[in-house]
C-alpha cells in the first residue's frame, strides 16, 4: 500500500490517507490535503490571518500595516519575516493595532478602527497607505471594516485597504494567500499609470525578498534586457501593485500564494503568466531561458547564464563533493517543497521525506514528479510525525523553519532553516544557491555534532 | 513626574502579547505537560514561533484547529477530540486548555465541556489532569495570562493533606537562568521550595542523545497538588503570581507574599527576609558574601553609573526592578514604561522616586504604553542608555543610543535566557553589562 499510517498516528488513522510513500506502481497518487486539520494532532498549521497579513500583504514597505483585533496578533508577526526592503524597513519595524479590549467585543470595535487610521496616518506621514487585517474577533463582532476603510480613505487621502482574514477561515494559512491576492487586485491593482512603459515589462509574482532573495535574481532579469515593473511583494511599494497590469507577463515563483493575482490579471488584461522555479543552477537556467524565449532575449539571456554560472562553480563543486550520499527531509510551506527537491538532487543529496504545510493537489503533483520512488510525501504533517522520521530515516540535513529547529537539534540532526534562512543572504538564482550551499555545509559539518553524547551507547 | 496614560487609539509598536502565550508559558514550567489552545491554528503557531526564537528550544503546543463551523456550533467537539488524541497519543501528566479570543466571543464554556469529557471518558481522564484556563486576549496581556495559569493550576490541582515544611516559589515570567539563580539562593538557606511552576530545565535543556518524550525537569502534577500544604507562598512578581498566592491563602490558609521582582540589593534582601519569616531559617554567611559582592561591583562602578539617564521600559515586575536597581545605581531613570495597564505601577514608582528624591518634574512615567510613545518622550528628552526587550533596538539604532537587553522576549541574540538577572549574583552580572555598555558609548 502506497499509504502508510505512521507508527505514532495509530490513535489518528485518519493521517493514513495523507502520507504517501512514493511508489512505482501507483507514481501519480498524492496524498490528501488542503482539508481540516485533525483537532490535537500537533499540526504546525498557522492560519488565514497570517497567510495575509504575514506573507502576502506585510511585505509592502511603505504602508501602515494595521492589525484589527486584540494586540497578540499584532506582535507575532511584527519583524518575524525578514522580507527585507530597500530604502525603508518602515513595514517590518512598525506594527499598528487597534488592540481591541472587552468593551470592543461588546459594543463593536469600527469607531477605534477610523481613529486608529487617522492617527496611524497622522503619525507616519510618509506612509503611502494603510492595510487593514481582520483577525477571529474582528469576524466575529461584524465590524464592516470596508465601509470604514473608504470613510478613513477619503480623510487621510490615500488608499485604505481592508482585508477580510479572520484566522477562523479555511483550513489553513493557505486561504489569507487568496484574500490577500484577490483583494489587492481588486482595490490597488490599475489604480496608477507608469510613467514609462517598455515591451519587456514584467511582474516577478509571489516572491518575497527573503533576506535579499529578490536581489540575487532582479539584476540578472535586468541584465537579460527585462524590466520588472513589480515584485510581488518583496521589497514593494504600494505605487508598484497599482501598475502591474502594464507588465506583458507574470513570471510566477511561489505559485501556491500568488497564482491567484496571475490568473485574476490573465482575465481580466490577458496578461499570461509563466511558472518558475528560481531555485537551484538548472532550474534557474532552465526558468531564465524559458522567460528569455518569451522576449526573444535568448543570445543575451546565456551570457547572463554563462558568467553567472562561471564565477559560482569552483566553489559549489566543492560543496557538492562534500554532499555525495547526504541525506535529507524537506518541510516547508508549499511551493519550496517542490522548488528543492531538483536542487537537492544537483547537489548529490538524496531526499527522503518531503512534506508540506498546507499544500493543494498542484503541489504535491509537482513533488510526486519530481521525487524518486521510495520518497515518504506528507501532507500537513505534525511534530510527532516528524520524531518519528527524524528516528526511522536518521537523515543528515533536515530543511524546515524556526518551530522544528530545535526540535531537529534535540534529536542530534543539522537543521537549515528553509523558510527565513537565518543566513546572510537570499537562496534564489545562482549566487543564492552557492549561499544555500555554503549554509548547508557549515550545518553539516559544524565540529559541534561530534560532541553530543549517546547515553545508551555510552552503557 | 509626570504619569502617562494612554492618549491614542491606536497601539504603534507595543511590545505586549496576549493571555495565550502567557498561560502556555506556565505550563511549560511542568514536567509532561502540553498546553492546547482553544483557538484558531494561528493561536498556537505565533506562540510556538516567539517562544522558539527566544528560548532555542523545541516549544510544542497543541491547538483545536477551530473554523468556520466552530463559531457557529460552538467547539465542544474539536475539544473533545483534541483531548482524546493528545491523551491516547502522548499520556501527558498536564493539559491546560487555554482560550483564546475566538473561543471566548463565541462564548465556549470549556469548565463544562472538560467536565462532561471526564464523565464520559473516565478512562482517558485518568490518564492525564487537565486544568481549564480562561485567557481572553482581548483582557490584559501576556502578563494575565501567566498569572490566570497559575491560578487556574492552584486552584484545581492543589490539595490539602498534611504540612511538608516547604514554601511555594511562583517564579513569573523570568529566565530559566532567573529559576536556576532563585533555587541556588534557596539551597544555600536550606529551604526546600516547589516552584510554580519551573522552566529551568523544560526550556534550557541539555542536547543528549537519545532525546526523552517530554523534556526532564519541570514542577510534577503532584508537586503542584501539595502546594496546598506549604509554610508559605512567595509570589516574586506580583502581576504574574499574585493571584494564585491569593487563592492557596484563602482555599488552604497558605500565607501569602506578594514581592517585588529581586533586582538589585534592596529587592534581594526583602526576598530573603521574606523566606527567613516563613521558614525561621537564617540567611547563611555564603548569601552575605554574595551580598557583599555586588557592594563591591556597584561601588567600583558608582563613578561610571552615576548620573546616567536611562529610559526603562518592559512587564511591569520587570521594569519596576528595572527602575529600582538603576536607581540604588545612581542612575536617573528618566523615562519608565509598561505596557501592562497596572493599578499599582504609578504609585509604586513614585514612592520610589520620593525614597530617592530625585527630580520629579523631568520624569516620565508610562502606563499602558508603547514604544512609539516612548520614542517620542526619548526625542524630547534623550537619555545615555535604554533598557528593554529586543524590540527596543529600533529607537536604539534611530536615536543611536545604546540598547541592554532584559526582558522577554530577546530574539536576536544569544544565551539571554541562560542568565540570571535577580538575586545579588544575577544582578552583579546585569551591573557589568550596564557599565560597561556605558563605557563603551563613550570610547
Amino acid at each position: 500500500m502506497p499509504l502508510i499510517l505512521p507508527e505514532c498516528d495509530k490513535v489518528v488513522p485518519e493521517r493514513q490517507k495523507h502520507v504517501y510513500l512514493k511508489d512505482i506502481r501507483d507514481p501519480f497518487m498524492i496524498p490528501v490535503c488542503n482539508i481540516a486539520t485533525i483537532p490535537g494532532d500537533m499540526t504546525e498549521r498557522g492560519c488565514t490571518y497570517a497567510g495575509c497579513r504575514g506573507v502576502v500583504g506585510g511585505p509592502v514597505k511603505d504602508v501602515i500595516q494595521l492589525q484589527h483585533g486584540p494586540i497578540g496578533c499584532a506582535y507575532y508577526p511584527w519583524d518575524a519575516r525578514p522580507h527585507v526592503a530597500s530604502g525603508t524597513n518602515f513595514h517590518l519595524a512598525n506594527v499598528f493595532s487597534t488592540d481591541l479590549r472587552e468593551p470592543n467585543i461588546v459594543f463593536g470595535g469600527e469607531k477605534k478602527l477610523y481613529d486608529s487610521i487617522i492617527e496611524s496616518a497622522k503619525a507616519f506621514p510618509e506612509a503611502q497607505g494603510v492595510f487593514v487585517y481582520a483577525t477571529c474577533v474582528a469576524g466575529l463582532i461584524g465590524d464592516d471594516m470596508e465601509a470604514v476603510a473608504k470613510r478613513a480613505s477619503k480623510a487621510i487621502g490615500k488608499p485604505v485597504v481592508a482585508f477580510a482574514c479572520p484566522g477562523f477561515r479555511g483550513v489553513s494559512q493557505s486561504l489569507g494567500h487568496h484574500v490577500g491576492n484577490e483583494t489587492l487586485f481588486k482595490q490597488v491593482v490599475g489604480t496608477e499609470e507608469p510613467t514609462q512603459k517598455t515591451p519587456y515589462d514584467i511582474n516577478l509574482v509571489g516572491e518575497y525578498n527573503i533576506r535579499g532573495d529578490d536581489w540575487l535574481i532582479l539584476p540578472l532579469l535586468e541584465a537579460m534586457g527585462l524590466h520588472v515593473v513589480c515584485t510581488f511583494t518583496g521589497d514593494c511599494s504600494i505605487h508598484d501593485i497599482a501598475k502591474m497590469h502594464t507588465a506583458k507577463l507574470n513570471v510566477v515563483r511561489c505559485a501556491r500564494s500568488a497564482m491567484y493575482i496571475a490568473e485574476m490579471m490573465k482575465e481580466k488584461y490577458g496578461t499570461p503568466n509563466m511558472e518558475v522555479d528560481l531555485y537551484g543552477i538548472q532550474q534557474t537556467a532552465d526558468d531564465l531561458r524559458q522567460i528569455a524565449k518569451f522576449f526573444g532575449l535568448e543570445a543575451k539571456t546565456e551570457e547572463v547564464i554563462a558568467k553567472e554560472i562561471a564565477e559560482i562553480k569552483e566553489e559549489m563543486d566543492y560543496y557538492k563533493e562534500k554532499f555525495k550520499g547526504k541525506t535529507v527531509m524537506i518541510y516547508q510551506g508549499g511551493p519550496r517543497s517542490w522548488h528543492w527537491p531538483s536542487f537537492m538532487e544537483e547537489l548529490g543529496m538524496e531526499i527522503k521525506v518531503v512534506a508540506t504545510t498546507f499544500g493543494h493537489e498542484g503541489d504535491y503533483e509537482k513533488i510526486v514528479k519530481r521525487v524518486k520512488p521510495g520518497t515518504l510525501i506528507i501532507d500537513n504533517p505534525n511534530a510527532p510525525e516528524f520524531e518519528e522520521m527524524m528516528l526511522k530515516y536518521k537523515p543528515d540535513l533536515f530543511i524546515a523553519g524556526v518551530k522544528e529547529k530545535y526540535l531537529s537539534y534535540k534529536y542530534g540532526v543539522p537543521f537549515l532553516n528553509g523558510h527565513t534562512y537565518e543566513s546572510k543572504g537570499g537562496y534564489m538564482a545562482f549566487k543564492g544557491a552557492l549561499g544555500f550551499a555554503r549554509d548547508i555545509y557549515q550545518a553539516l559539518y559544524s565540529p559541534a555534532w561530534r560532541f553530543i553524547r549517546n547515553t545508551e551507547e555510552a552503557q | 513626574m509626570t504619569v502617562i496614560n494612554k492618549t491614542r487609539s491606536v497601539a504603534i509598536n507595543a511590545p505586549k502579547m496576549c493571555q495565550p502565550i502567557g498561560a502556555i508559558w506556565a505550563t511549560l514550567g511542568v514536567h509532561g505537560s502540553v498546553p492546547l489552545v482553544h483557538g484558531s491554528q494561528g493561536c498556537a503557531t505565533y506562540p510556538r514561533n516567539l517562544l522558539g526564537r527566544h528560548f532555542r528550544e523545541p516549544v510544542e503546543v497543541a491547538i483545536t484547529s477551530l473554523h468556520e463551523k466552530a463559531t457557529i456550533f460552538g467547539g465542544a467537539s474539536n475539544l473533545n477530540l483534541a483531548l482524546t488524541n493528545i491523551i491516547q497519543r502522548q499520556q501527558p501528566e498536564l493539559i491546560t486548555v487555554i482560550t483564546t479570543c475566538l473561543s471566548e466571543t463565541t462564548g465556549d464554556d470549556i469548565h463544562g465541556i472538560v467536565k462532561a469529557f471526564r464523565a464520559e471518558n473516565p478512562e482517558l481522564a485518568a490518564r492525564s489532569k487537565i486544568v481549564t484556563i480562561n485567557t481572553p486576549s482581548y483582557v490584559g496581556t501576556h502578563v494575565l495570562g501567566y498569572d490566570n495559569a497559575i491560578k487556574a493550576m492552584a486552584s484545581q490541582l492543589a490539595t490539602k493533606t498534611k504540612p511538608n515544611n516547604k514554601i511555594n516559589i511562583i517564579p513569573g515570567m523570568v529566565n530559566p537562568g532567573d529559576v536556576l539563580e532563585l533555587k541556588h539562593m534557596l539551597e544555600l538557606m536550606d529551604v526546600e521550595a516547589i516552584y510554580l511552576t519551573d522552566i529551568s530545565k523544560t526550556l534550557n535543556a541539555p542536547l543528549r542523545l537519545p532525546k526523552t518524550h517530554f523534556p526532564s525537569g519541570g514542577t510534577t502534577v503532584n508537586q503542584i497538588e501539595d502546594s496546598a500544604n506549604s509554610l508559605g507562598t512567595i509570589a516574586v512578581c506580583k502581576h504574574e503570581g499574585q493571584a494564585a498566592a491569593n487563592v492557596l491563602q484563602e482555599k488552604h490558609a497558605v500565607p501569602a507574599c506578594i514581592t517585588e521582582l529581586p533586582f538589585g540589593m534592596e529587592a534581594t534582601e526583602e526576598f530573603l527576609i521574606n523566606v527567613t519569616k516563613l521558614t525561621g531559617k537564617k540567611v547563611p554567611e555564603r548569601l552575605l558574601d554574595e551580598r557583599d559582592l555586588l557592594v563591591d561591583a556597584m561601588v567600583d562602578s558608582s563613578q561610571i553609573t552615576f548620573g546616567t539617564k536611562v529610559a526603562v521600559f518592559g512587564d511591569p515586575d520587570i521594569a519596576f526592578g528595572l527602575a529600582r536597581f538603576t536607581y540604588e545605581l545612581g542612575m536617573q531613570p528618566i523615562h519608565v514604561m509598561t505596557t501592562f495597564e497596572s493599578s499599582t505601577f504609578a504609585s509604586d514608582m513614585k514612592a520610589l522616586a520620593t525614597d530617592y528624591g530625585t527630580d520629579e518634574a523631568k520624569q516620565n512615567i508610562i502606563v499602558g504604553g508603547d514604544l512609539y510613545e516612548l520614542h517620542l518622550k526619548i526625542k524630547e528628552n534623550p537619555v545615555d542608555l535604554i533598557i528593554g526587550d529586543y524590540k527596543g533596538k529600533y529607537i536604539a539604532k534611530e536615536e543611536d543610543i545604546p540598547l541592554v537587553r532584559v526582558g522577554f522576549p530577546q530574539a536576536d541574540r544569544f544565551g539571554y535566557q541562560r542568565k540570571a538577572m535577580l538575586g545579588f549574583r544575577g544582578s552583579i552580572q546585569l551591573l557589568d553589562t550596564l557599565v560597561n555598555t556605558v563605557m563603551e558609548s563613550k570610547e
